[in-house]
């Protein structure tokens, strides 16, 4: 394939990588926390505690980015006329299984996304949680072999489809109108904050982005290892690369497996927490990420998923599972890492996942 | 280089049935392969059929036959 082809071919999803990349390097410039330039968990997670649906006071903002992906999305599709209002496929299931792709990624402390910017930011604890990322989704993909399916969405009317991205619309309003009725942390990473309208923009630059791309952390490797294709996963890279070589020029990469920003250095439990958000990625059909684009799309599956996910990081704050980040106390480095009741969840995650997973499996003979 | 080519994309509903359909057209000796659904065919990133265009109607009547429901029948330069 000659280099006009090749480009032609992955240039799109090249491009957004690096627009992912780079509204990651200027968020975190302008405010966000280190290495969380993006973060759909964390993000959906503050977005929780801004409702009051948990408690912890150092992480509550409702994050413009959030909003901004659905909508860019939703404005990117109805352009494309590829807005279909469609839903039916397992959502009982979806929200459970999104519940814990959420406490999988919190106990890690970070979606994959994120993994990826921690990694470009020179964080070698996050390694465990790529291994296990990719442990979860080889998992996930045997599965689909044998012939995994939540089931097929239907058409729905259209108003179905515009319901989330209404939600997102709300969040906005309230935000920008009426703060004195959410929750704003006032230390920690939730008082961590770009400028409202710089996060909305690159919000809305990444939904509109990722919908024409298809970008999708998960289904990125899915396809390499199932369909050997490499086109999804180029973004993976190209936001990686991206967001490297940022911080190397602004001189915010630190290549080091201690004292990274909002990380911990308990391995067996970040590569385990990643497997399970994997692994749930694929029988979801797509990362974190991608279910905000979907929801924007019109797809009220995605909108339960990602719903299941704001309560699963409601959950993992009230009950103490997501991991604490590796500190510094009277100058003796403290490692963090997750709970015991985190740990009991993690595995309680993968039984779950394992029973969602089984039953949704073809008979035998269907499958014959 | 591989010169491209105009073939037929079977879309789906669910992973599950790309699947299915891989499985059947191995055991009937058809010709074909799983890919990611072209972006001009749709914005979900689902798994596709592709195989030679002569072999639609086989195609389709197997997998009418074997109850394997399709989303879509596409021609697409791949």
């Amino acid at each position: 394939m000659n280099k006009q082809n090749w480009l032609r071919e992955h240039g799109l999803i090249l491009l957004t990588g690096v627009v992912v990349g780079i509204a990651a390097l200027a968020l975190t410039a302008l405010g966000n926390p280190k290495n969380m330039g993006f973060c759909i968990a964390c993000f959906e997670r503050d977005i929780a505690g801004a409702l009051g649906f948990h408690s912890a006071a150092k992480v509550q903002y409702i994050r413009p980015e959030i909003i901004g992906i659905v909508l860019g999305a939703m404005v990117a599709a109805l352009a494309a006329k590829e807005f279909k209002a469609k839903a039916g496929s397992s959502p009982a299931c979806r929200f459970v299984v999104g519940l814990f792709v959420m406490i999988g990624a919190l106990v890690f402390l970070g979606c994959p996304l994120r993994m990826v910017i921690r990694l470009g930011g020179g964080d070698l604890t996050a390694v465990a949680g790529l291994l296990g990322f990719l442990a979860g989704i080889l998992v996930g993909v045997v599965f689909l072999k044998k012939g995994f399916s939540l089931g097929r969405a239907y058409p729905v009317p259209t108003g179905e489809g515009f319901m989330f991205p209404g939600v997102m619309a709300v969040l906005l309003v309230l935000l920008a109108v009426f703060p004195a009725l959410l929750k704003f942390s006032e230390e920690g990473p939730g008082s961590m904050h770009a400028p409202l309208a710089v996060s909305l923009i690159a919000g809305l630059a990444v939904g509109v982005m990722a919908q024409r791309s298809r970008l999708c952390m998960a289904g990125g490797l899915r396809d390499v290892f199932l369909l050997r294709d490499f086109n999804l996963l180029l973004g993976f890279l190209a936001i990686w690369i991206t967001v490297t070589i940022g911080n190397l020029i602004l001189g915010n990469y630190n290549l080091s497996a201690v004292s990274q920003p909002i990380a911990h250095s308990q391995y067996l439990w970040s590569f385990l927490g990643m497997a399970l958000a994997g692994w749930g990625s694929i029988l979801l059909g797509g990362c974190p990420l991608r279910q905000l684009i979907l929801a924007g799309e019109g797809s009220g599956d995605a909108a339960v998923t990602v719903l299941g996910m704001i309560v699963g990081a409601a959950v993992a704050h009230n009950f103490g599972l997501a991991g604490n980040a590796d500190s510094v106390v009277d100058g003796v480095y403290k490692v963090g890492g997750t709970s015991p009741a985190g740990m009991a969840a993690v595995v309680f995650g993968f039984l779950v996942l394992l029973a969602v997973t089984v039953t949704h499996l073809p008979r035998k003979e269907a499958a014959q | 280089m591989r010169e491209k080519q105009l073939r037929l994309v079977l879309a789906f509903h669910t992973t599950a049935e790309a699947m299915a359909t891989e499985k059947l057209c191995h055991d009937h000796g058809l010709k074909g392969r799983l890919i990611s659904v072209p972006r001009s065919v749709t914005s979900d990133c689902g798994i596709a059929w592709s195989a030679p265009l002569c072999l639609r109607d086989t195609l389709e009547a197997m997998l009418a036959e074997h109850g394997v429901q399709t989303a879509g029948s596409y021609e697409v330069m791949l």
